[in-house]
């Protein structure tokens, strides 16, 4: 018999924020555990427009996937895409067209459980338990295998994503490897904390989840860095701007506090 | 269960006039919604959705009879449309509070604004209903994701066994690992933690399981054994160490071996009382006012209507409307910090005296509260009940270094009846206590006093006050005002005496006879003081109280002028007092004025020795105040702190009340100056006070 040890895996510590679960619980959600509701009121205390910030973040991503919907894009691959909640990818996604294809991916074992069992009557959507940061490993999955097929255009989603990899990870590379991976006409997706546009307290914001048990550590960026990570992308109009400022449809899409609007850097990118 | 909606019966299908006005309220609605809920509509689908939502709160206003129920279905589909929380809530229930009355389809009927607010309590409530089991459902569907996880990452990640002690025993949830004997092979720190002692390895899970649940968990595992499903998920409750029970939710999962055989099951634990907090403080959320933790005008109003229909028919019940006197002119000089907290303070004080009572304390909006008590035997009438408050409330707190001291006033509606509206009982408490505000503070006005045995004995009494004080039967009384320093007399006070009731000024001053008895009582005592002082008796300075009524009396100055000119009184002999409560009436303020200009002398009745009754001090020529009873009974350390500020205006401090010789000695170490009461013998009439004084 094998020994006790055995039994219960890494990650699945409810003690350890997560923050997949903790943007759920600013989004409004109640998938997540006391650990991470904690931290999550920690920082909404400091920057208590957060909530706005999640909701922008999430209707983005949605004007994102239409957008590329319009361009023709059929498949997708959403690199960090965390608790799979309302309007998520593949709802978006498929309700314009049931065919549509979308892998997901996430390191965190809980919101890929998670996703499995909300996944498992679809089909045409799945996801993968890697770390972005190993490429080949999401490439060469079977989940991508099976729904993906690269040599036709991909929709490349990387949102709230960048921010935690560090500079000593070259997310550059990182970026560069999933981008040659795909065709020409393929599209990268990308929201990323903005360094320059934020004040003091999104600092100590930052310092809550760096000093709390989780694994992840912020790590803000700039315009110009954000703009680096787009290279071998054109970005599409109008350019990487305040999540708030790209392309807003209604009154949902922006928040009336304009630093709010300016929180997250996002912008959508064709590959030349 | 949810009804079918009602065909209405004023369906304005063809006129487009309002169904224009309707598209443009659900366009708004959906305006403010989308920028607080996640869902996965576009703008246009939630137009729609929401478009449609409205048409069936329109329908149900329309139906006879009115049936809440959509409204409450309304609720439930908000929380289904994705993440929608108190913001959305909050943000719906302003704008179709507002809005659905200003459609004109319901503009023109009053019952319609009763249905609405009806309505709308019961979308709150549809809607907490179904937020709270959205919460649960997202809970159990991640305990779910997590066993899932543990469970895969036990399959696929065999070589990470090193790791698992410091996981499993770090994890909140508490989690077993039972041979398929079931008997127990490990269990980690917090199963210890939720059942109060470590469980033994070697026990049989059996015995955790508390016999009210032992069927359940029977059935549970069996269900496992047979592979049915990957999981298996019971409420249920385990026995504790100390022979209490745990509620918790067991999920239980099969684990297998390398050759894919059954061999063991784990089983996580999830303590409910966490979730039950979760649960409850939602709940609390959406019913509770944030700042003081009490019920909010929702709460209260859906409590009303339980408590109507439940009340003990001979004793009924009585709803108190109190609005805090004065509190803008707290926020306004010392902040609106300062008056969050003396509303708190409030709010603890107003639990505190009600606590003897059925009763239930709200905060509707700004300062103003709501009270219902559910009477017994036992009750205190509403004068007591009303009384007790403002004592209680009148002694200063110190809020952020400020001490206040505050009253309130209240409309009241005593033993309603039992099919009355809660809505329109809620108005009706409103309008009295408008009334009882219209000029007065500290006050409180019944809006039936036909039901109340006491009310009722007022009322028969000042229906015969004028007769009794025509003939005779209410006279004049003169008591000493005591000078605390030399223990000699320093003043004479007189006042109105009927044997039928000692509150003869008050009830005079309820119904107006007031005006005309309390010149003649001034006369009667002006007369005096100049007969005794003529024939070289007494010569003293002479004081009466003035009521509210008197001190807003447009005719006050020229009554007082009439007598001393017809008694040849000197102003300066006569000391007038005020009660402090009148003082923001800017008529009071200015007869108050006028006589200190006549060189009478003022004084400020029922002072409370708080900072905003201080600062009438320094606005108005006052050479005395008057400390009243309740507060001198109470010989509260932090009142005798603020006499030197009196002293340093230049202002003599009476107290009023003094029944024994210890009181007197401690106002007297406190530094008040001047006494009254009891302690210095009653009331007596003109010749039998002259003998004692001799």
């Amino acid at each position: 018999m094998a020994e006790p040890q055995s039994w219960v895996p890494l990650g699945i510590d409810t003690n350890v924020p997560s923050m997949a679960r903790v943007y759920d619980y600013i989004l409004g959600g109640a998938h997540n555990f006391a650990a991470d509701r904690q931290v999550g009121s920690q920082i909404e205390k400091l920057v208590p427009g957060l909530p706005s910030v999640a909701r922008l973040n999430r209707r983005f991503l949605g004007r994102a996937v239409n957008f590329l919907m319009d361009q023709g894009i059929r498949q997708f691959l959403d690199i960090g895409s965390g608790i799979p909640t309302v309007a998520n990818v593949h709802e978006v996604a498929q309700e314009r067209d049931p065919a549509a294809r979308v892998v997901y991916v996430d390191k965190d074992p809980v919101a890929v459980a998670h996703s499995q069992l909300m996944l498992s009557d679809n089909k045409n959507a799945a996801i993968v338990q890697a770390d972005m940061r190993d490429p080949e490993v999401v490439l060469s999955s079977p989940e991508v295998k099976r729904l993906l097929r690269l040599d036709e255009p991909v929709g490349l989603l990387m949102l709230l994503m960048m921010h935690w990899v560090p500079d000593e990870d070259s997310p550059d590379k990182l970026v560069a490897h999933y981008r040659d991976a795909l065709p020409a006409g393929s599209f990268l997706v990308m929201t990323h904390v903005a360094e320059d546009q934020i004040d003091d307290t999104v600092g100590q914001a930052a310092e809550v989840v760096n000093r709390s048990r989780s694994a992840d550590q912020m790590h803000m960026r700039n315009h110009a860095q954000v703009s680096a990570l787009f290279d071998g992308f054109s970005l599409v109009e109008p350019g990487l701007v305040g999540c708030g400022e790209w392309r807003p449809d209604g009154p949902g899409d922006f928040a009336d506090e304009a630093s709010m609007n300016m929180f997250l850097y996002a912008g959508v990118g064709r590959k030349d | 269960m949810t009804k079918p909606s009602r065909r209405p019966d004023a369906v304005p299908r063809e006129d487009t006039a309002a169904v224009r006005a309707r598209e443009a309220l659900s366009r708004k609605w959906s305006y403010l919604l989308s920028s607080v809920v996640v869902v996965a509509l576009s703008r246009d689908e939630l137009d729609a959705e929401l478009g449609a939502q409205l048409d069936a709160l329109c329908a149900a206003l329309h139906s006879e009879p009115f049936d809440p129920a959509p409204f409450e279905e309304v609720g439930e589909r908000l929380v289904a449309l994705g993440y929608v929380n108190e913001p959305g809530l909050k943000r719906t229930v302003d704008v179709l509070g507002k809005g659905l009355l200003t459609l004109e389809e319901f503009s023109s009927s009053d019952q319609h604004t009763v249905r609405v607010v009806g309505g709308i309590g019961a979308l709150t409530c549809g809607f907490t209903a179904a937020r709270a089991r959205a919460i649960l459902d997202q809970q159990e569907s991640m305990q779910r994701s997590l066993l899932k996880a543990a469970h895969d990452a036990q399959r696929d990640q065999r070589h990470s066994e090193a790791k698992f002690e410091g996981i499993a025993s770090s994890s909140t949830n508490g989690i077993l690992i039972v041979g398929l004997d079931g008997r127990l092979a490990w269990g980690n720190e917090s199963i210890s933690v939720i059942i109060g002692r470590q469980p033994e390895p070697g026990t049989r899970l059996v015995e955790l399981i508390a016999p009210n649940s032992i069927v359940v968990f029977r059935e549970m595992m069996e269900r496992v054994l047979s592979e049915r499903g990957e999981f298996e998920r019971e409420p249920m409750q385990l026995v504790r160490g100390d022979g209490e029970f745990a509620k918790v939710t067991l999920t239980a999962s099969l684990l297998r071996d390398d050759d894919g055989k059954a061999s063991h099951v784990l089983v996580m634990a999830d303590d409910d009382t966490e979730l039950a907090l979760l649960q409850g403080e939602l709940r609390r959320q959406s019913l509770h006012d944030v700042l003081t933790g009490l019920p909010n005008r929702q709460f209260f109003t859906t409590h009303l209507e339980t408590v109507l229909r439940r009340a003990d028919p001979e004793f009924g019940v009585t709803i108190f409307h109190l609005d805090l006197d004065a509190f803008g002119l707290v926020c306004n000089s010392l902040g609106a910090r300062v008056g969050e907290h003396l509303l708190q303070h409030v709010a603890r004080r107003l639990r505190a005296v009600m606590s003897n009572e059925n009763a239930m304390v709200a905060r509707f909006d700004g300062d103003e509260f709501g009270i219902v008590v559910e009477n017994t035997a036992l009750t205190p009438d509403v004068a007591t009940t009303m009384a007790t408050i403002n004592a209680d409330l009148g002694e200063p707190t110190y809020v952020d270094d400020h001490g206040l001291a505050v009253s309130v006033s209240a409309g009241v509606v005593h033993r309603p009846s039992p099919d009355v509206d809660p809505v329109e009982l809620l108005r009706t408490a409103d309008l009295a206590l408008r009334q009882a505000k219209r000029d007065r503070r500290g006050q409180w006005e019944l809006f039936h006093t036909n039901e109340d045995a006491a009310g009722r004995r007022d009322a028969a009494l000042a229906v015969v006050m004028p007769g009794a004080w025509e003939q005779g039967d209410i006279g004049v009384v003169y008591r000493p005002v005591h000078d605390l320093a030399t223990g000699g007399l320093a003043g004479v006070e007189a006042l109105l005496h009927w044997d039928l009731s000692d509150r003869c000024a008050a009830l005079a001053d309820e119904s107006g006879l007031i005006l005309p008895m309390g010149e003649w009582l001034i006369r009667i005592a002006a007369g005096q003081a100049q007969w005794w002082r003529q024939r070289g008796e007494l010569d003293q300075q002479f004081g009466v109280r003035l009521t509210h009524h008197q001190s807003t009396d447009a005719d006050l100055v020229s009554r007082v002028s009439k007598v001393l000119e017809e008694t040849g009184m000197p102003g300066a002999r006569l000391t007038l007092s005020m009660p402090v409560g009148v003082l923001g009436v800017a008529d009071a303020a200015d007869n108050l004025g006028t006589l200190a200009d006549m060189g009478v002398r003022i004084a400020i009745d029922d002072f409370g020795l708080g900072p905003r009754d201080l600062a009438w001090l320094s606005a108005l020529q006052v050479v005395s105040v008057l400390v009243p009873k309740d507060l001198v009974h109470r010989q509260d350390p932090r009142s005798a702190t603020l006499i030197p500020a009196v002293h340093d205006l230049g202002v003599n401090l009476c107290v009023d009340g003094i029944e024994t010789a210890e009181q007197e000695a401690w106002w007297r170490e406190a530094g008040a100056d001047l006494a009254i009461g009891a302690h210095y013998g009653s009331p007596l009439d003109a010749g039998e006070f002259l003998r004692k004084l001799g």
